[in-house]
């Protein structure tokens, strides 16, 4: 299946999706290079069988001010989500990821995972992850992950010392950190993304 | 497995009976009258009374929070009593009444240093420091401390014998206004421990607090201070019951914890005030602010809460990582049942470069309980290479209860790394149908299946604490399991 892309700031982006029974949906969103955006988006699951599989980019490497909210609701049982979200964050950028998964009351065998990964490339930018389970059913599994950080030393070094010229090993090891995301794209839109890597 | 549940929500609450001691009272309300009044029967100096006026006239400024995932009974602030202590005998006002005695006993907590001098009980025990309502009512150990330096009484003496430590470190961790709960505490707190630890010294047996509300109509507002000055170490254990009742009461304590250069400080908490009975009527309204800071480089502060008991429970025991390459732990089990509600988790507040922190936060939930994890992990601008780690697992135990998390990761540092992690599951039949055809009772299988869950917060408690922790745990599920 192939997933849906919605470019921020350059393609309408659905504020409410609603999936019926068995209805499966992939969407990715990307938040280019240069945009500022704030983007809710809430996405309810309302009968047995519907599953999403959600995943988004940002990259701020300038001073964009990036906030996402994303709600997804798994108001039956039986439905399964799952989301990812990658960021690089720059310069003096600020981007702010708030993610909600919320199983309603007796919203049976639930399975919703997310995550949310964050590189902050500067001292002066800044990064914001909220990642959130509201459940109210118990037969179900659910979790989340988040963290931020930066690139691994280590890697960066075993790059340099085959040759690699810093700038390069670098741009490498942020696209093999994009990759799971980068990869669910058109490649003319990957190469862009490639192409625009600090 | 439903009849298991109604079962597990059949408890008993141990420690519900009352006291009957005679008991005086300030009258009911609060106005700076009260405040005057409060502090005159303490006998505080000038610049106290002066601190609690400036809190209550901000606290009146303030309105209570209400971003916690709870719903809050409205709390009239005016038909609370805010000073109620046990009458001490005009003949023998050295002696404690042998009710109170009786109480503690009854509770498990030991008042006689004799017993344990004279080798009865094993070594190295417990300094207690008892709390009755308003007042402590004696502080164990007091003397042997003492000779290592170590100044372990109740807030009151403090004042009293050590007003420049107290005036120097009062409300420099938790500010007078940090919010509306503490601001309230700073303006009518009555007793608590006061706890130093002079440099160098390891502290040489745990120490300890144990708060008891007794009397019906008040709310219990004790204030604690502990300071750990360089490279000493303490272990600090706090514990608390009350009465059943069909009303609600208040606590709204106050804990700073003042952790100098390559000091070590561990605060574990067992907290079981009365939860309410099985249809949400009455119990304990736990609203605490517990905050520490580590001050110098190479600092150590652990944290280590069980959370059983109160109808709400509101509380975020934090770290401020100031020093170079201090560490703090947070280490929590929160446990919920019938309409029990809990919002409980922690903040690292990074500041200091290379610092670490670690949460480990354990919820459970059964009957028709909601059991959130709020917290806070931020790295500071010059918190190079700071980390963090956090894991937040939920238990759901019956499908009418709720497992939230909402944590909140902030970081400034390109040099920073922060890590979280949670899950929610319940109890798979697997697992209990594993346990129940070896012959282990349904019941017994779950409390195994949960003390296996909390263990890795279970075995960070003192050992005596640990052993009660999991007796809690068991009863605290009796009736819940489905």
């Amino acid at each position: 299946m192939d997933s849906e892309v919605y470019i921020i700031g350059r393609d309408a982006v659905p504020q409410f999706l609603r999936l019926d029974a068995g209805e499966a949906r992939s969407m990715t969103l990307v938040v280019p290079p240069g945009t500022s955006a704030r983007l809710g988006l809430e996405i309810d699951l309302c009968g047995p069988g519907a599953s999403l599989d959600l995943a988004g980019v940002y990259l701020c490497n300038d001073a964009e001010r990036v906030d996402l909210r994303v709600l997804v609701r798994h108001s039956s049982g039986g439905c399964t989500s799952r989301q990812l979200f990658k960021g690089i964050v720059g310069g003096t950028a600020r981007a702010a990821f708030d993610g909600l998964i919320y199983v309603a009351q007796d919203a049976q065998k639930t399975q919703a995972y997310q995550e949310n990964h964050t590189l902050l490339l500067s001292g002066t930018a800044f990064a914001e992850s909220r990642p959130q389970l509201e459940i109210y059913a118990d037969d179900v599994q659910c979790s989340h992950g988040a963290t931020t950080g930066y690139l691994n030393p280590d890697e960066l070094f075993y790059l340099r010392s085959r040759g690699i010229p810093e700038a390069e090993a670098r741009r490498l090891q942020m696209a093999a950190f994009l990759a799971p995301v980068l990869s669910r794209l058109p490649e003319s839109l990957t190469e862009e993304i490639y192409a625009g890597l600090p | 497995m439903d009849d298991l549940i109604r079962d597990l929500s059949a408890q008993e609450y141990k420690d519900g009976f009352v006291t009957e001691v005679a008991q005086e009272y300030v009258p009911k309300g609060l106005n700076e009258d009260i405040i005057r009044l409060i502090s005159a029967k303490k006998g505080e100096p000038d610049w106290l009374l002066e601190f609690r006026l400036g809190a209550f006239r901000k606290w009146r400024q303030m309105t209570p929070p209400q971003w916690g995932h709870l719903k809050l009974p409205p709390i009239d602030f005016q038909d609370i009593i805010y000073w109620a202590a046990p009458k001490r005998d005009e003949d023998r006002p050295d002696e404690i009444d042998p009710a109170l005695l009786e109480t503690f006993d009854k509770l498990g907590i030991p008042l006689h240093e004799r017993e344990v001098l004279a080798g009865v009980k094993p070594k190295g025990g417990v300094a207690v420091d008892a709390v009755f309502d308003s007042v402590s009512v004696t502080t164990t150990f007091r003397k042997s401390l003492a000779e290592k330096g170590i100044i372990f009484c109740s807030f009151s003496e403090a004042v009293r014998e050590h007003p420049d430590l107290v005036r120097k470190y009062l409300a420099s961790v938790v500010p007078v206004g940090d919010n509306f709960y503490a601001a309230l505490n700073s303006a009518v707190f009555s007793d608590g421990s006061f706890c130093y630890i002079p440099k160098g010294v390891k502290c040489p047996m745990d120490l300890s607090s144990y708060f008891r509300i007794n009397a019906s109509g008040t709310g219990q507002f004790e204030r604690t201070l502990i300071i750990a000055d360089e490279g000493s170490s303490v272990s600090y254990m706090e514990g608390c019951t009350a009465p059943m009742r069909d009303e609600n009461q208040l606590h709204a304590a106050v804990v700073e914890i003042i952790v100098e250069k390559d000091a070590d400080v561990k605060y574990s908490t067992v907290q079981n005030w009365y939860p309410g009975d099985a249809q949400g009527r009455g119990g304990i309204l736990n609203l605490v602010t517990k905050r520490g800071i580590c001050k110098g480089s190479g600092a150590h502060l652990s944290w280590t809460q069980v959370e059983t008991g109160s109808a709400v429970t509101w509380k975020y025991p934090s770290t401020i990582l100031q020093g170079d390459y201090s560490t703090s732990e947070f280490y929590s089990v929160a446990m919920t049942n019938n309409y029990q509600q809990a919002d409980t988790g922690t903040k690292m507040i990074h500041l200091g470069r290379g610092t670490r922190s670690r949460v480990v936060s354990k919820g459970i939930s059964a009957g028709y309980s909601e059991n959130s994890y709020r917290g806070l992990v931020q790295m500071g601008p010059a918190a190079e290479g700071a980390r963090n780690y956090s894991q937040c697992d939920s238990l759901l135990i019956g499908s009418r209860c709720g497992a939230h998390t909402f944590p909140v990761i902030r970081n400034h540092n390109p040099h920073a790394v922060v890590e979280h992690e949670a899950t929610t599951s319940k109890i798979s039949e697997d697992q209990l149908f594993y346990c129940t055809q070896r012959g282990i009772a349904p019941e017994d299988a779950v409390a195994l299946i949960v003390g296996g869950y909390a263990r890795e917060v279970l075995s960070r408690l003192p050992m005596e604490f640990a052993v009660e922790a999991q007796k809690l745990l068991s009863v605290s599920l009796e009736g819940a399991v489905g």
